[in-house]
Order: structure tokens, then sequence, then C-alpha cells
């Protein structure tokens, strides 16, 4: 390389540090503000660590979240296999219904899984009208771990998939036919493959289990979110504490995470366009039961007590269409634009830490992602903090749909994140030194190298936030724009004074768009690509 | 090209949304006809920001109305009242809100506390009986809710319903009882029960309760749920929700409220509050607003379509409502629910019913 390309390049890595710095700031405001209200109140951190009241619910969050980031784990890659890379039968049907439980607002969803397999609920009666009494009753840890389980593996399966569809299967093929069972060949050559994707995945996992309230105030799981919900007005300085010590907890994580996966075998930049499908033969059975349970207890269940609760009884509903279908058209053009934005903002982050694996790129990387661990009410909290307090710019902008698609992004980036860093390791660098070698200057590689091949993966990043976004509450509803309303806060308003008719019929509204949305955007152009 | 057709679509269908929601109706339809039919005044220019921990299903109609009615412009942020009362408290004199609704009294206090909130007009205080306004004036109720027992009908029978709400600490009972102790309405009810009985006995009441396996819910909807499922026998709930239920399924929700009789304080009311932030620098069209949710249409919708009390004097409750003046509401000093709240959540939370 000539000493001029060689000056441009460090160049172009400088500003990119300049970015990311940027974006480690941006993402850092509501930590900046969790420390800034612990400093300024009464607030005693480390005094609550030596505190029962505080230890207990906090064993419970990490008993909680360590169980579910397994069980998601393992869900959300066996499924990932077994719909990429199997003959499994019905799987393209599969690979739309398994992303849905991702959209389930949980204050909603969670209550339609409790009123589907509780006593007395929908699969109750039907066992019951055969004569089975069920004794079992979702409640506790176990409920919560089951719920967070099904409304979290999405984290991993949708990040997995995307990687497993890019794998060459060449080097697996050749392990069969040197006589690997299935599962030899998945352990020793697709694993090593995909393990920086499933690890990612689950930090995700991990983080927004110690973040949830809804799940496990709904299965009446006694975690360290409870405490700090109840304590925001008996005792704000606690809530504060409380808050501080679980970004804390996602810091250490994050920091232990980024550890670990430094040492996983690198991604191979290795791609192929043909993926090989293996026969499941007799195991197919087991495939359907893994997969089809998912779908039945991740998608059917909730979705059945929706119905349940959309039917109504025939009294005026309280929405008419045009309601709802302004509110469908305010959640798909704002969290399209936040999934865009959000992979935007992450995709420096993710070159600097792939390419590079630079100092700057990894603090930014780390801000993004603890940041996930913060319950959305904090970051919508802290966004009108800051905002009231930076003048004329935070006057220009207080109000705007700008800073309500900047909350998300702040609030979903780190969902993009993962799966950006696995779609740019997978550029081999070597074809980039060909086509500078050949004459083609930066915009023309990323036009025709990095873009076709970090398209799946790119997409995947953005169907996550995208997903994620239709259902956010806490950032809608004291951010969004004064009359501005989305789906998921006119759900809340019906469903929290018991208008289930229209809280039913809208919650299956947005189903039925993030299925689409999955189809159109992931699926369809992912295999199409 | 398909991703081009749709994007396409997306935007037309977007403008199409954008432009057709800019047209004001002259007279209104819908429930909010209900309470104004006349036509439409012009736009006074005046305007009105309000933070509403009350659901729009409820409040949006009589919002509407009141817009309609007086031309006065009127912004809504929906949201819970504990996340808007944080809201409020971050935002101090910064606020946009001219108005806080909120849907008990703990939220309204801990802004009383902070010096958040500014006198209602004494006029509009007037038409609410001294027991549901705050002493200083600063905030005013406008509607009721009652705490009930709701219970499964299959489960129980009429005739063992207890007397009163001490008798769940009964054997009978064990197991079997729903208590949402972290949502604020029975957070606030627990505050007037420590009002009304002592805090010692309140404290020993929840006491024998946990003793007695009471299950901790998260809040009224999930327990009339479990109630009507069969999952628990009885729930200590605000009495509205069991309604809307019934309203919505019918003969397939099986629970029924049931009111305490005499002056028990399992059947005690508490109230929604309205106040004037202390930022608001659109007083008059705030003050007429509160005047409003206490005028007689309005008073005479909440009971009637949202099965709530109406505090104005001169409105009776719908007829499917139970009868009030069991408890003398009168004694009650609902000031204390905002005063008390911390300690009401520290006492609660000190009895270990969180974890059952």
């Amino acid at each position: 390389m000539s000493s001029r390309s060689q000056t441009t390049e460090r160049g172009a890595i400088t500003v990119l540090r300049v970015v990311c710095g940027l974006l480690a700031i941006a993402f850092s405001f509501p930590a900046a503000y969790l420390v800034w209200r612990n400093f300024t109140s009464d607030a005693d951190p480390l005094g609550l660590l030596a505190d029962r009241r505080t230890l207990e619910p906090l064993w419970r969050t990490l008993r909680l979240a360590v169980t579910v980031s397994l069980s998601a784990a393992i869900l959300g890659t066996a499924a990932a296999w077994l719909t990429t890379r199997t003959d499994l039968t019905g799987r393209s049907i599969y690979r739309v219904l398994l992303p849905i439980p991702l959209v389930f607002p949980t204050f909603i969803g969670a209550a339609a899984f409790i009123r589907t397999m509780n006593p007395g609920g929908l699969v109750f009666r039907l066992f019951e009208s055969v004569g089975i009494e069920l004794g079992i009753e979702l409640r506790g840890f176990f409920g919560s771990w089951l719920v967070l389980t099904l409304f979290t593996y999405p984290y991993v399966y949708l990040p997995v998939a995307a990687r497993l569809r890019r794998l060459p299967a060449a080097l697996e093929e050749s392990a069969r036919v040197l006589g690997d069972t299935m599962s030899q060949a998945f352990r020793r050559i697709v694993l090593p493959q995909i393990a920086t994707s499933i690890a990612a995945g689950t930090l995700l996992v991990f983080l927004y289990t110690i973040s949830d309230f809804g799940a496990v105030q709904l299965m009446r799981y006694d975690t360290l979110t409870r405490a700090i919900e109840t304590n925001y007005l008996a005792r704000p300085p606690v809530a504060f504490a409380l808050s501080l010590v679980l970004l804390v907890l996602a810091a250490i994580v994050v920091v232990g995470e980024n550890a670990v996966t430094r040492r996983l075998p690198a991604d191979s930049g290795s791609r192929s366009t043909r993926t090989t499908e293996h026969g499941l033969g007799r195991f197919s059975f087991v495939g359907q039961l893994i997969v089809g349970l998912t779908v039945l207890f991740g998608v059917v269940a909730p979705v059945a007590a929706l119905i349940d609760w959309a039917r109504g009884s025939g009294r005026p509903l309280t929405v008419d269409n045009a309601t709802i279908v302004e509110a469908s058209l305010n959640t798909l053009s704002v969290s399209v634009v936040t999934a865009v934005v959000a992979v935007l903002a992450v995709a420096p982050i993710a070159f600097l830490v792939a390419r590079r694996n630079d100092r700057f790129g990894r603090y930014a990387h780390a801000a993004v992602i603890a940041t996930f661990a913060l319950p959305g009410i904090l970051i919508a909290l802290a966004l009108r903090f800051w905002t009231l307090r930076a003048g004329a710019i935070g006057n220009a902008f207080a109000d705007t749909h700008a800073v309500l698609i900047f909350a998300y992004v702040v609030r979903f980036a780190s969902l993009a994140m993962g799966v950006t860093l696995v779609a740019v390791r997978s550029v081999p660098d070597r074809l980039h030194d060909a086509a500078s070698m050949l004459g083609a200057d930066r915009t023309r590689r990323l036009r025709t190298i990095d873009l076709p091949l970090m398209g799946p993966g790119l997409l995947a990043a953005a169907g996550l936030v995208l997903l994620s976004t239709m259902k956010e509450l806490p950032i809608s509803l004291l951010i969004a724009p004064l009359g501005f309303q989305t789906l998921t806060t006119r759900i809340f308003g019906s469903f929290q004074e018991a208008f289930v008719a229209e809280a039913g019929i809208m919650a299956l509204v947005l189903v039925a768009m993030s299925s689409v949305l999955t189809w159109f955007l992931v699926l369809r152009r992912a295999d199409h690509l | 090209m398909h991703t081009k057709i749709y994007a396409l679509a997306l935007a037309v269908a977007l403008l199409g949304a954008a432009c057709s929601s800019s047209t004001t109706p002259s007279t209104l339809e819908g429930a909010a006809a209900d309470i104004y039919g006349g036509d439409c005044a012009a736009a006074t220019g005046d305007e009105v920001t309000i933070y509403s921990g009350r659901k729009e299903s409820l409040i949006g109609p009589v919002l509407e109305a009141f817009g309609c009615e007086t031309g006065i412009d009127v912004a809504v942020r929906w949201a819970g009242s504990t996340d808007l009362a944080l809201l409020l408290s971050e935002e101090g004199e910064n606020t946009p809100a001219d108005i806080f609704l909120s849907r008990s009294p703990g939220p309204v206090g801990f802004l009383e506390a902070q010096g958040l909130l500014q006198q209602v007009d004494a006029d509009v205080l007037d038409l609410v009986g001294d027991e549901y306004q705050s002493g200083a004036g600063n905030w005013v109720g406008f509607s009721g809710r009652k705490r009930v027992m709701v219970y499964n009908t299959e489960a129980v029978a009429a005739g063992e319903l207890p007397d009163s709400v001490f008798d769940l600490t009964d054997e009978r009972w064990r197991g079997k009882v729903a208590i949402p102790a972290s949502n604020g309405s029975f957070l606030d009810w627990f505050t007037v029960f420590r009002d009304q009985a002592g805090t010692d006995v309140a404290v020993q009441w929840l006491e024998d309760m946990v003793a007695n396996d009471a299950r901790y819910y998260a809040d009224n909807r999930s327990i009339v749920e479990a109630a009507a499922r069969g999952e628990i026998e009885v729930g200590l709930v605000n009495h509205y929700y069991n309604y809307q239920y019934l309203a919505d399924l019918g003969d397939d929700h099986k629970a029924l409220n049931y009111d305490f009789p005499g002056e028990d304080i399992g059947s005690a009311l508490i109230i929604t509050a309205a106040t004037v932030t202390a930022a608001s620098e659109n007083v008059e069209s705030a003050n007429a607003l509160l005047e409003y949710l206490l005028s007689e249409p309005v008073q005479q919708y909440l009971t009637e379509s949202t099965f709530e009390y109406p505090l104005a004097a001169g409105v009776e409750p719908a007829s499917v409502l139970p009868a009030l003046g069991g408890l003398e509401v009168g004694t009650v000093d609902f000031d204390a629910l905002g005063g008390d709240f911390e300690e009401t959540t520290l006492l609660v939370e000190a009895t270990g019913i969180q974890n059952q």
C-alpha cells in the first residue's frame, strides 16, 4: 500500500474514533443522569447493598437472569439451527412465527399467557372438558422463567439464524462425509462459528431480564425492579440507588462478556450462497416438538387469550378504525426510522471494534450495550432532565419526533450491536485488499462488497430493533409529542382500565403487523440476497 | 422493486392520515356527544395541557367535550399516575403541563410536598365537600372508587361472605385472598385504614393476612381476572374493574363484587384527584377545566359510563353501584394520603406481603 493511502486510512480511523466518542456520550446520558441523581439526593447505593431488603431481590434477579439466559440461548440456537439448516417440515412458516414473541408488550403478553395457561384459563378448561385436572399455576420463579424465556429467545434466535444462513456448507459436509454424526458436525464445525452470535444474543437476554418489570410483576416474583418501582414515589433516592446497582451489574456483565468473546474463535470471513440441509430423519419428531412447542407456548397461547379478549360482547367499542389505523401508522413510521437510525449508529462502533479492535470502539460498545439494562422509564426521565437543561437546543427539540426516536435508539441500539459486529466481521479483509488493488474506491467497496455481505446481518439487526420499538411503552408514554399515540400506548390505555376488548383487538393488530414486517423486511430479503 | 412500492404506499397513507386529522368536527360524536351535544365553539386561542393518569378510554370523551364546548385547545399526555408524577417532578418549573389528573391521591401528595402545585380556585373547591379536597386547597377530588371484595361465584356461596375485611384473617380464607400490595390504590386505601383504625391495627391486620397465606398480585385488574378464573376465591380491589369485565365478557366472567356492609373499612372510598401545576401559565383555562370535571353532565357521565362515584353535590351514583355512605367518608382525612405515602409503603413492605 502507498503511504498516501495509509495516511487517508489513519485519517478515516480518527474520524471514526471521534464519531464513536460522540456516540458513547450520547448513549451515556441515562447513566450520567443516574449518577447525578445519586450524588444530589441522599442516596446511598453502597449502604443499600448491605441491606437484606436489597440483597434478597438482587439475588432473585441474578438467579432469574442466569437461568433465563441459559434456556433462551439453548432454545434460540436450537430453533435457529432447525429452521435454517435442516429439512424440518413447515420451517418457512416457523421462520415467520418464531420472532413474534418479541413484539408482545410484556404487560399484556404475560397477562395473556397467564389467562391461557393458569387455573381456569383456556387450556385448563380444554383439559377439564376431557376430564383432566391441571394442577399447575404459573407464578413466582418458574412462571417468570418460562414467560421470559419464551419472550426473549428471539434475541438469540434472530442473530443466530442470520449467521447460520451465511455459513458455508462445505466444511460441514466434509465432516459428515468423513464420518461425523449430525451432532458432532454441529459441535465441531457449526458451533464455533456461531458462538459469538449466541454470546451476543444471550447477553441481551440477560440484560433484558434484569430490567424487566412487567413479567416478574405479573408472575409475582419479587426482583430488584419491583423494589425500584415501589420506591419511585415513596423514597426516590432509594429508587435511584437501586437503579445504579442495576447499571453497575450490567456493566460488569458486559465487560465479562467482552472478555469471554474475545477468546472465542474469530468468525471466519468465509461465506457461501449454498447452504446445506441436514435430513433430520427419525429426529424430525424431536425437531417438530422443540419448535412446535415454542410456537405453541410463545405465540399461540398468548394470541388465543388476545382473541378471547377481543371478541368482546357487543358493547360499543371506545376506539374506531381511524384511531387504530392512525396508531398503527404512527407505530410503523417511528419504528422503521428507529431501526434504520439504530443500525447506522452502531455501524461505526462495530467497524472499529471488529476491524481494528480499537479501544475507543470497545468503550462505545460497552456504553451502548449496558444501557439496555436500564428500565425505559429511566431513559425517559433522563432525557427530559437533560433537554430541560440544554437551553435553546433542548427547547428546539423538546416534544419532537426527533427526541422520541433518539430515546428509542438509546434504549434499543444495543439489540443491533451484536449482529452488526458479526456482520462486519463476516467481510473478509482479503476481499477489500483485492478490490482496492483493482482500484475500487471506498464507496464502491461499500456498495459491492460490504453491503451485500453484511446484508442479512444488518437486516436482522434492524428487525430486532424494529420489533422491540413497536412494543415500547414507557418512553412512548412520556417522551412522545403530545397527542402522538402508538399502538402500544393505546393498548396500555385500554388494558389498564380493563377495556379488554379494545386492548385485545389492538394487540392482535400489533402482532399481525409485526409478522408482516418480519416477513417483508427480514426473511424475504435475507433469503434473496 | 416491490419494497419501493410498499414504501410509496406507506408514504401516501401517512400523508393521508396527516391531512385527514387536521379537520375539526363542528359537533361531537360517540361518548363525548353524551356529555355535550351542541355545536362546537370557535377556537378561543387559549390552550391547556394535561398530564392524565386517568386513561383515555374513560376521560378522553370528557376532555373532548370540554374542548368543543369552550373552544379551548386541549393537549394531553396519557400515562400512569406514578410515571407522570415522576415526570412532573423532573420537569419542575419548566413543565408544559397545566393540569395533572391522578387516579389516586398518593402521586398528588408527592408533588404537593415538593411545592409543585398551586391553589385551585375557591369556586371550584366549593363544588365538592371539604372531605374531597386538600386542606391547603392544592387539589380537588372529582370522582370516587370504592374498595370492594371481588369473589368467584362458584367457589364462594353468598352466605359465606364475611361481614368485615377483618374476618379475612379467618381460617376459612387461608390462601384464598388476593391483595394488590404494591398497587397505588391499595396503598392509598391502607393509608385511610391507618388513619381510621390506627397504624398498629392496620399493620397487625396485614401481618395476620400474611400469616393466613394471603396472596400478592400485581394489580386490581389481574386479581379480578384470577378471581373470575377461580385461581383465587376473593380479592381486595377497586370496585369498577369488575363492571368493565362483566360488560365485556358477560356470563363467561364468573366474578362479582361484594361490598362489606356497614362502616367497614374494607369498603372505603378512594378519590381521583385533579390539580393545577405551580408552573401553569394558563391558570384560568385550567380552573375552567377542573370546574367542567365537576359539572353535572360530566359527573353524570362518569358515574353512568365509567361506573365511578360522583363527588359534586347533587349528582347521584348510577343505580348499578352499591350505595355510598357506609363508611363516613366525611371523616377521612385525604390529606394524610399524600403525606403518609412513604410511611405506608415502608410498613406494607415490612410485612413481607410482596413475597407471598
